[in-house]
Order: structure tokens, then sequence, then C-alpha cells
């Protein structure tokens, strides 16, 4: 009865609030879009009774109003029914105010999404906090990206700007906790689901924890070269705090790095890398703490005919102090490579004049023996109404980042109508 | 005084441009020579401009779809580097997404786009000009210009097009490889230098696609196209463009054309 109570309110909160172009009496006009979205597992997972994978309606509202040489407001709001968690909640998604408009200088804060960086679905120097779970199951892809909490600064004198960002309450990535997605628990071994039984213990949420990213960013004719810097936390949980008790952490972080973006070979072409200074284990000898990396990519995208677009991308995350964390593993532990390769593909063919969009994303990994796979094929009925069909593929060992959700192999639809 | 005005114009304009006043024949020019000052007449006019553009894409069967853009130019060089910022407010998927176009003649172009709900800045691969704008019959290359070298033109004839006087001009790209076209017909009118109509035809020499001026007229003195056509006469599909609110000559700042505004283009750019 509670499942057929949540499928309504998902099914129907679209229909409540479906009052396109609305407006308030001081002529804010409204946007968003109303969206039913459901996917299913393509097979049996072991850890989940359930077989859907995603089951919601949501409803995106964004209104923003600009004062003339005035500061300007802008909040985005989503309002989701959820089937498969049995939940209706609100999640707003952005909430800022940007300073008046003054020369070489941009003020923001609130809530906002932060990205910078060359990558293509991979980051390196952006280490603002990204929602995997949502990508998985079939969201869109706006909803990879969470927003920070954050006050940002931005300087400009031509030809360079220089980006100042500050986030006080630390904001975790969302990954699989085995609610929706199971996935590997390396502490007892085995892929976990709705059994699963970790701590994520989060930074307190001291001034000193505050994180401070900053990206100085160049334009030289038709190149980008920026130079990044981070101290902060890692955002994924890969310190043990109490093995007994099942207790993980966000161990400290700071990152320095540097890329550029161009043309080249008659397509873009972009280099990034960056030094993670694991500052909680600089010498490597801790298991239980990640080690010190530095991650490189390099990435290259064409259009070698009409409408078509070819993307490729090598990724290398090399361990540091190797040899310190072998000699630290308690016997019998599994052990890592040193060197992680990650490869993917990109191809995007518009039809029917743009209306539909046939796209394939692949995540292969010679290292891990793992990988994911995107396909969707993407239909705009009209202008404003849009289906989506698409699936999300994984494949390889149990113990592999792609590999690990195995099990949740997921076919999902959404249609979408904006305003 | 209306009747009077207009014939006044068509001598000053040639001599803005500096051309003899005196009825320009087919002797005095050739057909590069039509095709640049046509080119500067199309794409060039003014230091700036700003203008609404309302785009109806219409297939065989009269569905129609719209696309509405605030669109920026700014010119560096007449005939060199031009910058175009484009804000998008229809369709609603795609609302508040900007692009910026670094224009360079005898290079590609450098092509960033800001996708708002992920406040990514995305360079675009530009090799390949001639991929549809916005899912419309016109190509990238067909909004912001064909560089003139690249094709030969030869001065076929002289007629009217709807009773004005036209230069026709036969255009053949020198490496075939660098246009979907294998010959282009144009009419450029020989007082505007505007293009009034143009047949492209394929590499197997049938026509594929058809441009017409609709509507040209004088905005603060400089030849406009304010409505035009491009027909794909193969699959039936046309794409109508209005040009509402053109303005020239605004001064606009090289600040406007980066990423700063890409991201956070400021309201008076895009109203």
């Amino acid at each position: 009865m509670r499942v057929r109570a949540s499928i309504w309110i998902a099914l129907g909160l679209p229909l409540v609030f479906a009052s396109p172009p609305a407006s308030f009496a001081i002529e804010v006009p409204i946007h968003g879009f109303l969206e039913v979205a459901g996917g299913v597992r393509l097979q049996d997972d072991p850890a989940q009774p359930e077989d859907a994978t995603l089951g919601e309606g949501r409803v995106q509202l964004e209104v923003s109003h600009s004062w003339e040489k005035g500061p300007k407001v802008f909040l985005r709001t989503d309002f989701i029914g959820d089937a498969v968690l049995e939940t209706t909640k609100i999640e707003v998604r952005e909430v800022y105010i940007d300073s008046p408009p003054i020369p070489k200088v941009d003020v923001r804060i609130g809530r906002q999404i932060l990205t910078w960086g060359t990558g293509d679905f991979l980051f390196v120097n952006d280490l603002f906090p990204k929602d995997y779970l949502s990508f998985f199951i079939g969201r869109q892809s706006q909803y990879l990206k969470v927003a920070s909490d954050a006050l940002k600064a931005s300087l400009f004198v031509e030809p360079l700007s220089l980006d100042v960002v500050a986030i006080p309450f630390f904001t975790p990535d969302r990954v699989p906790t085995g609610e929706r997605l199971s996935f590997f628990d390396g502490l007892s071994g085995r892929i976990v689901g709705k059994d699963a039984d970790l701590t994520l213990e989060e930074p307190k949420e001291t001034f000193g924890n505050t994180e401070v990213t900053l990206r100085l960013l160049g334009h030289f004719q038709s190149y980008e070269v920026a130079l990044y810097g981070f101290t902060g936390f890692f955002h994924s949980p890969v310190g043990v705090k109490d093995p007994m008790k099942r207790v993980l952490f966000y161990p400290k972080l700071n990152v320095y790095g540097a890329s550029t973006r161009g043309p080249a070979l008659g397509g873009i072409a972009n280099v990034e890398i960056g030094y993670y200074d694991s500052r909680e284990d600089r010498a490597g000898r801790d298991p239980f703490v990640e080690n010190p990396s530095i991650k490189y990519l390099v990435g290259y995208e064409r259009q070698p005919w009409a409408d078509f677009t070819l993307g490729v991308q090598y990724f290398l995350d090399q361990m540091l102090k190797f040899d310190r964390f072998q000699a630290s593993l308690p016997p019998g532990a599994p052990t890592r490579d040193e060197l992680r390769h990650l490869l993917t593909l990109r191809l995007t063919q518009f039809l029917r004049y743009q209306t539909i969009e046939l796209s394939l994303f692949v995540f292969y990994s010679p290292s891990d023996g793992d990988s994911y796979v995107r396909p969707s094929v993407s239909y705009k009925v009209t202008d404003n109404l849009t289906a989506v069909l698409g699936a999300n593929l994984f494949s390889g060992g149990r113990s592999t980042p792609f590999g690990q959700l195995d099990a949740d192999d997921n076919l999902y639809l959404r249609l979408t109508y904006s305003f | 005084m209306r009747k009077f005005v207009t014939p006044l114009t068509v001598l000053l304009v040639p001599l803005a441009l500096g051309l003899r006043p005196s009825p320009v024949g087919a002797q005095t020019l050739s057909g590069e020579e039509i095709m640049k000052r046509s080119s500067l007449a199309e794409f060039y006019p003014g230091d700036d401009m700003k203008a609404r553009v309302l785009m109806r894409l219409i297939t065989k069967d009269g569905g129609e779809r719209i696309r509405e853009m605030t669109m920026l130019r700014k010119n560096l060089q007449e005939g060199g580097d031009q910058r175009y910022f484009i804000y998008f407010h229809r369709p609603a998927d795609v609302r508040e997404m900007t692009f910026l176009i670094w224009k360079s003649p005898r290079k590609d172009d450098d092509r960033w786009l800001f996708i708002p709900a992920l406040k990514l800045v995305k360079r675009i691969a530009a090799n390949d000009k001639r991929s549809s704008f916005v899912g419309s019959d016109f190509s990238y290359e067909d909004v912001s210009g064909r560089d003139v070298e690249e094709d030969s033109h030869k001065l076929l004839r002289e007629e009217k097009v709807d009773g004005k006087d036209a230069f026709v001009i036969e255009s053949v790209p020198k490496d075939p490889a660098s246009a979907d076209f294998g010959k282009k017909l144009s009419w450029i009118d020989k007082v505007s230098f505007i293009p009034l109509k143009e047949e492209y035809y394929d590499r197997r020499g049938d026509l594929s696609r058809v441009f017409s001026a609709d509507e040209v007229k004088q905005v603060q003195g400089l030849w406009t196209i304010t409505k035009r056509t491009m027909k794909n006469v193969q699959t039936g599909h046309r794409t109508e463009v209005t040009f509402q609110e053109v303005k020239y000559n605004l001064k606009l700042s090289d600040a406007l054309f980066t990423e700063r505004y890409l991201k956070n283009p400021p309201p008076e750019a895009v109203r």
C-alpha cells in the first residue's frame, strides 16, 4: 500500500505543478521542467530485494531576478516523489546571490554548482562534489554535480582570471551505499546491498575544516592554460578509521594541478595533471589511508563528419610510495595495482535536424579489467518534450570500481517536459 | 520625400564603400571581387551588431520548432577576425545556454558552449563547419560566412531578381572536401551587394538547398537581411529566420566575448 502511494505521488506530483510559464505579480518568470523517470535492473541482484533502480516524478522550478546595476538572486529547487525509496523530498539545487556588476570582480555567495577542469566525465582538479549514484541510475547528467554551499570570488585581468572558492561545509560525493545499488565492501570482502553496515564519518564542521580551492586561468590565442590548488578532504571515504567497528572517513587532501586545452590535429585536445597530497599518509606507510598519487589525463575530440562527435580520453592514476603501501599490508590482505589505466570513448550522432541524439559513452580500464557502458537514445518529441531511453551496463571483477556494480545493470526511460 | 531618399541612398552607399557612383558594371568587377564585397555586406556591417534572432524550423509536413536567441557580433577587423556571442531564449531545455565563437579567416573557429545546469564551459571541436546550426537548415558556415578565398568565383551574367538588378556568380570549392556543395549560384544585389538568392548544388549536380533574402532593409544606414529562408529541396525541410531589434555600432566591449560573460551574461547583453 505504501508503495502504491509513493508511485501515485511520483506520477501525480508533476501534474500538481503543471502550470507552464507561470509568473508572479512582480513579473518573475518561472522556468523548469516536469519529469517522470523509471529504471529497472536487467538481472537479479542477490543483495537487492527490488528490481526498480529508478522511479520518480520530479518538478524543477527556477526563478531569478537581476536588479538594474544591482545584485542578482537565483533559486532552483527540485520537488521529488521517489517510488523506489518511498519518499518525497524538496531539494534546493541552487540558491545564491551575485554581487552587483563591478569591473574585474564577480562574487557569488550561496549554494552553487561549481565545475572546472578539462575532462569529460573524468575529474582531476575538479574536487567539487559529484553524485555518482544519480549518474549510474540514469538521471539527467546535470545531477552528476552536487551543489556546494560556498563563497566564490573571481578576479578578471585580461587575459587572466582567478577564481577562489571557500566551502565551509563538507559535502561528500554520493556513491552507491547499498540502498539502491550494491557495492564491494573491502572490509568484509563481499558485495553488499541493503545489508550494508559501514559508518561514514564526515569531517567536523569547524572553521579550520573549510575547503579552499582556486584556479588561475589564462587564454592565450586559441589555448587555455590553468593552474589549480585545493586544500580540504577526499570526497570519497578512502580512509578506514576503525576496521572492527567498520568506520570509514574522508582523509585530508591537498591537490596541486595544471591543465591546457586547445585546437590540435583538427579537433580539440586537452591535458590535465594533478598531484594528490594525501596529508594523513604522506609516507605511504598506513594501509588504512589512501596513498599520495598523481593523476594524468589526456583527451581529444573531433567531428569527423557533420553532426557526429568522437571523443577519446586516457586517464592514469599512479599511486606514489607503492613499495611502502605493499610492505604495510597485513599478510593475505588484497593488494592494488600501482598504476590504474582508464580509457573512455564518446560517440554522439545527431539525426533528423538534431531531434534524435544517439550517444555512447564507454569507460574501460585495462588494468582493473572492468568497464562501464552508457548507451542512450534521445528524441525531442516537440521543443518542450524529450524522451530518453538509455542503459548503464557494468562488468568486471567484483572488487573493481565498475565491476562491483555488475549486478546493477539497468535500463531507464525519462520523459521531460521543459518550460 | 520618401521617393527622393531612396535613389539618394542608392548613390551614397556605393560611395561609402569606395565605389564609383555610376552603375556598377560587369566589366569593372570580377566574380571574386563581387563575392568579397558581398561577404563584407552580409557578415561585416557595422563595427558590431546585436539582434534578436527567431528561427522557425519547419518540416515537410508543417511541423514547427522554434529557436530564439540574442546574437551579438563584433568585428576586430573588417573582413578579418570576428567574435560572436549567442544567448538562447528558446527552446526551454537550452534556455540560458550561451555560445561563444571566435572566428578567424583561414583557420578553424574557436567555439565554447556554456551549459548552465552543469556550470560547464565546453570547448566544441569546430573542424566541421557543415554541422547544422542548432538543428536548422543553416550550417555554422552559413551563419558566420564562408571564406571567399576557399572557392573560385565566376561572373556568369546579370539578371533581375524580384525587380532588383543582380550579378549571378558561380562558386566552386577549390578543395571539394571543404564544402558539402559541388557548386553554388549566388544572385548578388548590384546596389547593396547583399545576396538575394543562393542555390546550392550537391556533388552530383542536383539542386540541394535554396537560400532567399525575403526582406532586406536599411538599419542605421546599413543593408540588413531581416528575413531569410533556407530550404532543403531534397527533404522539403526549411528554416525561416527573422532578425528583430537589429542595432549596429553599440560599442560592445571585447570583454563581453570572454568566458566571464559566457558563464554570467550581463542582462543588457541578452535582453
